[in-house]
């Protein structure tokens, strides 16, 4: 799914580390040292944030900790493949971010009912405030609605142990457990102790062979729904006991109720208030331990809900109320204290516990918001964009120019050039989810008068954009599909894809996109370079002009990635430079390219930075004045 | 032991998670908590970026509130203004003097002849608003000086660390330099921390509260 890596860490020998001992890690490694701590044996995954760095850290080390894994191609298929290892009766785990939680949830639901052998985790990871992704949705909803218990760490420490809990619980009850985090938690790193790795050698076992186990439908699913009502009952009962259920006492009438990331926050705005409620830290909130929260606010005048996104705790709070204290005043999102959007942090706590208490907070936060609004003013925003030497910029720069003047509507998709509708290009007219670009072209081009194009990464294409294109092709859709082939999974962090390049030893087969594109039916496959800044607009223009079906495979690989095999392989890049003296200020080289090594100096002129260049020589052949060309005189 | 938080920004690019990382891992040399948030979404792609950071006994979350943070780390002087809400009045401004213009205001530059640069003493007009403190370092020059400019992060850490008030000493951060750094990188990054801890001795220690230099 869409989102950004969380930078290369250096703590992979801590998390295959012997133990015991200390590490300072991030909550995403912490998780997959959990795992191993708990002897995991086979791993299923996509990357996205803020998830992706479990997928990276499980690529590295698989091998040296004798597992099985693969990156999948879509999260559908991970949490099969990773639940087909747990109802062989082996310990398995996937991971995903909230929006892949969706693309999963149809076998998602199904292996709720079935159930599993071996303990199978699945970490997903909500994202208040939408830092990476589409949306805020709150993914907690997905545990009571497929009875499948859900576990919610507020650190790194915290994290490791509540996915190590998870596979015991996990065998206990025979069920998929959910790991669920926020963005904070995910990229949030701290000292974290390690436990005495004790990894047993990777061995096949024999199917259970019990006809129909694994299988719900009609019959068989009234019969799992039996059962899992009555799995339901007794965890909430396991839950009730459950340490990672816990009361922090305090003084007063008042208590507060949260988890996760809002459980920090809570502590530090009491801390920073002075003031010491009563407060019940959920870890488990699926099923919710019912008589735990019953005993917590029986007491109290007041309690308050510190929770991100929906009301889920709190109208459970309100209904385990109207039972044991109908009199309770609860503050949350009822009252308006808290939102249901954004993220929370220590401050916008505070405010809330600040007025429930009648206390004033240390500082007047919004007035020093109100003057760091002033003095940054006329500040230039720096919007996440294009790398240099990004291939995305020369096909969008081309696509553009073939268009110029033909008024068209862009339907794109997740990855990268998501960030085209962004400033300062604004360009782009729809993008719903991964492989939607394909389904909302076909739809658009019965209904518009304007011709259609679609954008898909060949990622995004591999994970859900198939199914689009066999539809097109079977209905004759009438539109151009443009898909940004980088050779891997750029925006998570560059990972490898059924697309990518196959290093020496490696056990996947790449597939080319113009064999999968002919074999699905497309007559008209043209594949042009997005770098050749003269051919590519013209060839895009006369493609455009063509009735039907038509794609285009724009090929060069991610700047990133082949930044890092050009360093590997000890070739130097040769940054461009401009001839300041020659320069005309045309500014072809800014005006519709917008590539962050170039700006203009104090006379005006365009000037390239040589520390952030790429040398693809994109702007040098949009040069009228032939002014711009690789620097020393090199060649590119 | 009190907590010191200090706000890292900087463009997508310029080794901002590094720079976390080896704060964190000397705080594990140095048996003191350290937890990091890392606020970057997107802003890999020479994006705005930005970690919280805290050092200390009584923290839990990465996150620092509105007007209460120790310091901001800048890596770009523009990056220093962007999160200026979250600095304490008289907090301490550690920051690069290198401006990365972002396409947006080289957009708007060549559509409107008559806009300027936002340049760095404008930047330092406004922050000084905020505080009188204000360490600002030429880490290009200085990481060139040291025989690597990818080196510019490790420059302004070397800075940061005179501060007394930060609870991590010279020996633990360059533990972690070693560790975490490319073994073939590793006398320049060092290099390349004494070079701004020197500086920073030298052009700010008058008027700031620093540490000892050490031998």
């Amino acid at each position: 799914m869409s989102g950004c890596e969380g930078g290369s860490r250096m703590s992979r020998s801590d998390v295959v580390a012997k133990g015991p001992g200390k590490a300072f890690m991030m909550a995403n490694e912490a998780m997959v040292r959990g795992a191993l701590e708990a002897d995991v044996k086979l791993y299923a995954g996509y990357p996205g944030s803020p998830t992706s760095e479990i997928l990276d850290t499980f690529y590295e080390i698989h091998k040296e900790m004798d597992m099985r894994m693969e990156i999948s191609t879509n999260e559908k298929v991970a949490i099969e493949t990773a639940a087909a290892a747990a109802f062989a009766g082996l310990r398995s785990m996937t991971s995903m971010k909230s929006v892949g939680l969706n693309v999963a949830s149809d076998s998602f639901f199904s292996i709720g009912y079935v159930g599993v052998k071996g303990g199978f985790v699945m970490v997903f990871a909500d994202d208040p405030y939408a830092h990476s992704s589409k949306s805020e949705q709150d993914g907690r909803l997905y545990a009571p609605a497929a009875y499948i218990p859900m576990l919610e760490p507020s650190d790194p420490t915290e994290a490791k142990a509540m996915v190590k809990q998870a596979f015991d619980l996990s065998e206990k009850f025979g069920t998929l457990v959910i790991v669920r985090t926020v963005t904070r938690v995910n990229h949030q790193s701290g000292i974290v102790e390690l436990e005495p790795l004790k990894r047993t050698p990777f061995a096949k076992v024999k199917w259970p062979h019990e006809p129909t186990r694994f299988i719900t439908l009609a019959d068989k699913a009234r019969a799992f729904k039996k059962i899992i009502l009555e799995r339901t009952v007794k965890l909430e009962e396991e839950f009730e006991r459950s340490p990672l259920n816990r009361v922090e006492k305090g003084e007063g009438d008042t208590g507060i109720i949260t988890a996760s990331a809002a459980y920090n926050y809570s502590v530090e705005a009491s801390e920073l208030l002075g003031i010491r409620p009563h407060i019940l830290k959920l870890g488990t909130t699926f099923p919710l331990p019912k008589k735990l929260i019953s005993d917590f606010i029986r007491p109290f005048k007041r309690v308050v809900l510190v929770e991100e996104l929906s009301p889920y705790m709190e109208n459970a709070v309100k209904a385990i109320a109207k039972d044991v204290n109908p009199a309770i005043e609860i503050i949350g999102k009822g009252t308006g204290h808290f939102s249901e959007s954004l993220e929370y942090n220590t401050n916008i706590v505070a405010v809330v516990l600040a007025s429930v208490f009648g206390k004033r907070t240390p500082v007047d936060y919004s007035a020093v918001l109100e003057r760091a609004e002033k003095l940054k003013e006329g500040l230039p925003v720096r919007p996440p964009t294009f790398c240099p030497g990004c291939p995305h910029r020369g096909t969008l720069y081309s696509l553009r120019k073939a268009l110029r003047g033909v008024k068209h509507v862009v339907a794109t998709d997740i990855g990268c050039y998501s960030m085209s509708p962004l400033a300062p290009l604004h360009y782009g007219d729809t993008m719903l989810s991964m492989g939607a670009s394909l389904g909302v072209a076909e739809g658009l081009q019965y209904c518009v008068e304007e011709p259609v194009v679609a954008l898909i990464g060949d990622s995004t294409f591999m994970h859900a954009g198939l199914p689009g294109l066999v539809n097109a092709v079977w209905h004759k859709g009438n539109f151009k599909l443009f898909i940004l082939d980088n050779s891997v999974t750029a925006m998570t962090g560059q990972q490898q894809n059924p697309n990518s390049p196959i290093h020496e030893g490696a056990d996947e087969q790449k597939l080319m996109l113009e064999d999968i594109v002919k074999g699905l039916g497309v007559k008209d496959i043209t594949i042009v370079d997005p770098y050749d800044m003269k051919a590519t607009p013209v060839k895009m223009k006369e493609i455009l002009t063509r009735p039907g079906l038509s794609v285009v495979i724009s090929r060069r690989e991610c700047a990133l990635y082949g930044d890092r095999n050009k360093r590997r392989k000890g070739q130097a890049i040769i940054p461009n430079e401009v001839d300041a003296a020659a320069c005309k200020r045309i500014y072809a080289c800014v005006r519709e390219f917008h590539c962050p090594s170039i700006s203009v100096d104090a006379n005006r002129k365009a000037t390239i930075s040589k520390e952030l260049c790429d040398g693809c020589n994109e702007c040098g052949q949009l040069c009228p004045a032939n002014v711009i060309k690789p620097s020393g005189g090199g060649q590119k | 032991m009190t907590t010191f938080s200090v706000l890292l920004s900087g463009v997508g690019g310029q080794g901002l998670v590094l720079l976390s990382n080896i704060i964190g891992e000397a705080g594990a040399i140095a048996g003191k908590k350290v937890v990091t948030g890392e606020q970057h979404g997107l802003s890999q792609r020479s994006g705005s970026i930005s970690i919280h950071l805290k050092v200390g006994e009584n923290i839990r979350a990465p996150l620092i509130p509105i007007g209460s943070g120790d310091a901001i780390l800048s890596l770009e002087a523009m990056e220093a203004l962007r999160y200026i809400e979250y600095l304490k009045d008289g907090g301490v401004v550690v920051m690069n003097r290198r401006i990365m213009r972002p396409v947006t205001e080289t957009g708007e530059m060549v559509k409107d002849k008559n806009r300027k640069h936002m340049e760095l003493e404008d930047i330092e007009t406004r922050l000084k608003q905020v505080t009188p403190h204000i360490m600002v370092l030429d880490a290009l020059e200085l990481a060139k000086d040291a025989g690597n400019p990818l080196t510019e992060n490790v420059v302004i850490l070397g800075a940061l660390s005179v501060l007394e008030a930060f609870p991590l000493g010279p020996e633990e951060l360059k533990a972690a330099i070693g560790k975490l750094v490319p073994p073939k990188a590793r006398d320049a990054n060092i290099k390349a921390f004494e070079l701004g801890m020197k500086a920073a001795h030298e052009r700010f220690c008058k008027d700031l509260a620093c540490k000892g230099i050490p031998k």
